[in-house]
């Protein structure tokens, strides 16, 4: 079974066709990168499996479920998906401490109190940042933040978590350190990760898959060694060196 | 050169925003005028006016609040049909003078005569009581709530959104957990400028409020003002101080507001993605056309109505007629002269002001004196003071002799103009300081170092790229000059009637059974409309409504 599944996924804006005829199934538990440079679609791909963007052709599936599919005119709000995600800007939200922050999918699933602060202490053990519950977000460095986000991600089990740039407002001392960390909490909860990148290294680093894209269309699929050894063309051979 | 003009421009900022005030004060506090300030303020009908103007503003503030909240989700975060034509025209009552409002909802809404009554066959509505005040008031008021929550909430990073509504919140849930309380310090300080600003109007207390007997401190003011003598001018002056009280309140409560201000402003622009209302769609475009109607088009309609009619309150075919414009622009004596002055006023208004406020953000920008940053905080000074403390501080400043000259300028047409450009210099200062602030320093350099002086450089390079600043500039203080009416009011007299005057004229004595008042207000609103949006083409949106 496979956790998320595109078939021939197209978006338009006005008449810009962004998202050209995707294709990809991701199996549980794996962790598949969208690598690519600015503008390749690849963020809009991600949004779609949020469901902070509708596709215009084509099935989007999570788990068992058909999330999207714009002909039998299906669409799954992003509330209803059970997707966590981690933007780039980190979008923890100031007015909350961290403790409201990583609770908050929680309490909208009303779950009872004692139960949050259990889920919540448990998660701040994982992403390293025990009994900073009461913080605010604007005495975080950048770092922090990002495990915050990360934590209130996964706090709610998502069945995925799609992350969008998430390194890329850290240095690079950080972003390294960073990067393992999130391989490391992904394979321990074992959850099936979408991550977006435009940073080959990065994507190497990390992933189980790559899909490299280029002009709203996936140019190649496969494991980080097929990609490094057999690019298909001269574009994918280019991108990576 | 340079030092000359820009001393000038400094000389001219501290005649005109600093010294009345202090002179106001000065007299009034230390003054050896024989005005018993207890027996003023004691006085029970200065208390009821004080009383009024709490309740009024308070629930002016209320009734605000609740129209720009209905509005502010719908406006910015879905796919409304017609969003962007809404957005302006919910915004457009801004820029119209309050007053207008307050002679459409006494043709709507007069007990014996109003349209809506006579429509409904009895008296219903009754526009002169508490109410008929607040909700006339409020149907302009509320775009100041409005215009501060649109903008910080354009402004918000959407990805604080999206990442709640992947926690598992809907739309709504989203709207009231995250995006309210982060752009909050916006919506109170938008809330504490509606109380101010209710607080401070003359134009619907006294056309609405008088006749109610409901009086408010400005129409006091007003009336003491009226009787003519240094009395009660003075008396005047002081009640006018309580005004510049609350206002100082409210200032100091927004500026700590402001402080506390989510930094939630996104680096990138981010294609917000706009909730689908899905079957809702049609049902709330009813509802917001129908707010739409209630709050712009029908006062506008019984403007219309008013000023075709032969006979007021009725809205038969046969009663169309446009005697009242033929009386109005040939036969009243005062019209052309009201006009003249207007644009007299307010062209030089908005010359003087457009080249002081250049002047002075170039000073706050470009050079390195010190306290130049205190210049745009002196010059907000004046907008966020009541028209009418204004009025009454240029009065006593400069009615007896200026600075030790013996000239007067009260009941002259010079003072209104000074008045107009202390109150209105801040729009100038700061859209000519948007404009300086896209010059970089490097264009002057090089223009020096090509051989141009400074005044040179100013006129061959700064003012053509300043030019579309410039033109916003002048016509954004242009339009509440040419219809200027609190503060007008206050410093007009014989041979100075200028448009807001003769319509208030017209409206409370000379022409109240006629449609006269109407003919005026429909002509103002529709050169305000017509400047508003040349502002907004020119400036390509980022000035206007």
């Amino acid at each position: 079974m496979s956790a998320i599944t595109f078939t021939k996924v197209e978006k338009y804006y006005g008449t810009n066709r962004v998202v050209n005829n995707v294709s990809f199934e991701i199996s549980n538990g794996k962790l598949f990168s969208l690598l690519g440079p600015s503008g390749c679609g690849k963020t809009t791909c991600l949004r779609m499996i949020a469901g902070l963007e509708r596709n215009d052709q084509g099935t989007i599936q999570i788990g068992e479920e058909i999330v999207s599919d714009p002909i039998n005119k299906k669409f799954v709000a992003p509330e209803y998906r059970c997707a966590g995600m981690v933007f780039q800007s980190y979008a923890v939200w100031p007015h909350m401490n961290i403790f409201d922050n990583i609770a908050y999918p929680l309490k909208i699933r009303k779950m009872p109190k004692n139960e949050i602060k259990e889920r919540v202490t448990e998660i701040l053990e994982i992403v390293e940042l025990p009994g900073m519950d009461k913080r605010f977000p604007n005495t975080l460095s950048g770092g922090q933040q990002q495990r915050v986000a990360l934590a209130r991600g996964l706090v709610m089990k998502p069945k995925v978590l799609l992350l969008d740039e998430p390194l890329s407002n850290l240095d690079a001392k950080l972003r390294e350190k960073m990067r393992a960390d999130i391989r490391h909490i992904q394979t321990q909860v074992g959850i099936t990760c979408v991550y977006v990148t435009h940073d080959q290294a990065e994507a190497f680093a990390i992933s189980d898959q790559i899909a490299v894209m280029d002009k709203g269309e996936i140019v190649q699929t496969g494991t980080p060694d097929d990609i490094r050894n057999r690019p298909i063309n001269a574009f994918v051979a280019d991108f990576i060196r | 050169m340079q030092i000359l003009i820009l001393g000038i421009s400094l000389l001219f900022l501290f005649v005109l925003c600093l010294y009345p005030f202090g002179t106001l004060i000065g007299k009034i506090i230390f003054g050896s005028e024989n005005i018993s300030l207890m027996d003023l303020f004691t006085n029970s009908s200065t208390l009821t006016a004080v009383l009024n103007t709490l309740i009024i503003s308070l629930g002016t503030a209320f009734l605000s609040t609740i129209i720009a909240l209905l509005l502010s989700w719908p406006l910015t975060r879905t796919d409304l049909p017609g969003k962007k034509i809404l957005r302006s025209l919910f915004c457009l009552p801004y820029a119209i003078p309050p007053f207008i409002g307050a002679i459409a909802w006494i043709y709507l809404a007069n007990p014996q005569t109003g349209i809506i009554n006579k429509l409904l066959g009895y008296s219903v509505l009754n526009i002169y009581s508490y109410t008929g005040l607040i909700w006339a008031m409020s149907g302009f008021f509320y775009t100041y709530i409005l215009l501060s929550l649109l903008s910080a909430l354009d402004r918000m990073d959407s990805s604080l959104e999206e990442a709640a509504r992947l926690s598992g919140a809907g739309p709504l849930k989203v709207f009231f957990h995250i995006s309210l309380p982060l752009v909050f310090p916006s919506f109170l300080s938008g809330i504490l400028l509606v109380i101010l600003a209710s607080a401070a109007s003359f134009g619907i207390p006294a056309l609405i409020g008088n006749p109610a007997r409901i009086y408010m401190i400005t129409t006091k003011i007003f009336t003491l003002q009226k009787m003519g003598t240094m009395n009660g001018i003075y008396s005047g002056a002081t009640l006018s101080l309580l005004l510049l009280g609350i206002a100082i309140i409210v200032l100091v409560i927004n500026a700590v507001l402001l402080k506390k201000k989510f930094q939630v402003i996104s680096g990138k622009t981010a294609r917000p993605s706009l909730i689908s209302l899905g079957n809702y769609k049609w049902p709330l475009f009813i509802i917001i056309c129908m707010m739409l109607f209630f709050l712009l088009f029908l006062p506008l309609l019984a403007i219309a109505i008013s000023a075709f009619s032969k006979l007021q309150g009725d809205i038969s075919l046969s009663n169309f007629t446009i005697d009242n414009f033929i009386r109005i622009f040939s036969e009243v004596e005062e019209t052309p002269r009201a006009l003249l002055n207007s644009l007299k006023l307010g062209f030089v208004a908005a010359s003087v002001a457009t080249i002081l406020g250049l002047f002075l953000s170039y000073l706050e920008q470009k050079t390195k004196i010190k306290g130049r940053s205190l210049i745009s905080i002196i010059v907000a000074f004046p907008y966020a003071t009541p028209g009418t403390v204004i009025a009454l501080a240029l009065i006593i400043t400069f009615s007896s002799n200026i600075m030790g000259i013996p000239i007067s300028l009260y009941n002259t047409l010079t003072l209104i103009g000074l008045a107009y450009i202390a109150k209105y210099l801040n729009f100038a200062v700061r859209t000519t300081g948007d404009g300086l602030q896209q010059i970089h320093d490097c264009l002057h350099e090089a223009a020096r170092i090509s051989g141009a002086d400074w005044w040179t450089s100013i006129k061959t390079i700064w003012i053509p790229i300043l030019t579309p600043s410039l033109v916003a500039s002048f016509f954004l203080v242009f339009m509440p000059t040419f219809s200027e009416l609190t503060m007008t009011i206050l410093l007009t007299g014989p041979g100075l009637e200028t448009l807001g005057t003769l319509l208030f004229q017209l409206q409370e004595y000379s022409d109240i059974s006629g449609g006269g008042a109407a003919v005026l207000a429909l002509f103002i609103v529709l050169v305000i409309a017509i400047i508003n949006y040349t502002v907004k083409l020119i400036s390509k949106g980022k000035y206007g409504l």
